[in-house]
């Protein structure tokens, strides 16, 4: 299961342990991700906060760095 | 219709500013009392408003249905499209 600490950490991804029976004919999967963007975070979005400039919100696809999410494979690293 | 380094610039600005006023769209919808926001917004508006006119005069037109102006010519289905820029 996912770890306590790690619950309510603002961390972009986090895993879980997939339970694997010893009467599981299929391999183990192991562990898998799921994304835990920002916004889950935030809560009502604050005023004011601070902006990218236009051209660098078009390509991380939002206005406001504190909801900037990447995403970088876990499952390649 | 030559596609010049300054058309693809002017086409970014435009991607741009109409992105930010997506996001502010998007914000001022749950914050409609965000005065800050909506002088932004009005001020984006504006130049959103201003890069369009200067695209359509150099580039023709990008929006049917008399949302921009006809030109000279009725020529606006001459190459390039949208997916060939």
């Amino acid at each position: 299961m996912t770890q306590p600490h790690e619950r309510l950490q603002n961390t972009p991804m986090k895993a879980y342990k997939v339970f694997h029976a010893p009467t599981d004919p299929c391999p183990p999967i192991g562990v898998k991700f799921y994304s835990t963007p920002p916004n889950l975070y935030v809560g009502f979005q604050p005023y004011n906060l601070e902006q990218f400039a236009p051209k660098e919100a078009l390509r991380k696809g939002t206005l406001w760095p504190v909801f900037y999410d990447f995403y970088d494979n876990p499952y390649k690293k | 219709m030559e596609l010049t380094q300054e058309y693809y610039s002017l086409l970014e600005d435009i991607q741009a500013v109409d992105f930010v006023l997506v996001e502010l769209t998007l914000y001022l919808d749950t914050h409609p009392g965000d005065v800050n926001a909506l002088a932004q917004f009005n001020q984006y508006a504006a130049y959103s408003k201003q890069l369009k006119a200067r695209y359509e005069s150099l580039y023709g037109p990008l929006l049917q249905y008399g949302n921009s102006l006809g030109g000279e010519s009725w020529d606006w289905c001459k190459a390039p499209w949208p997916w060939q820029v």
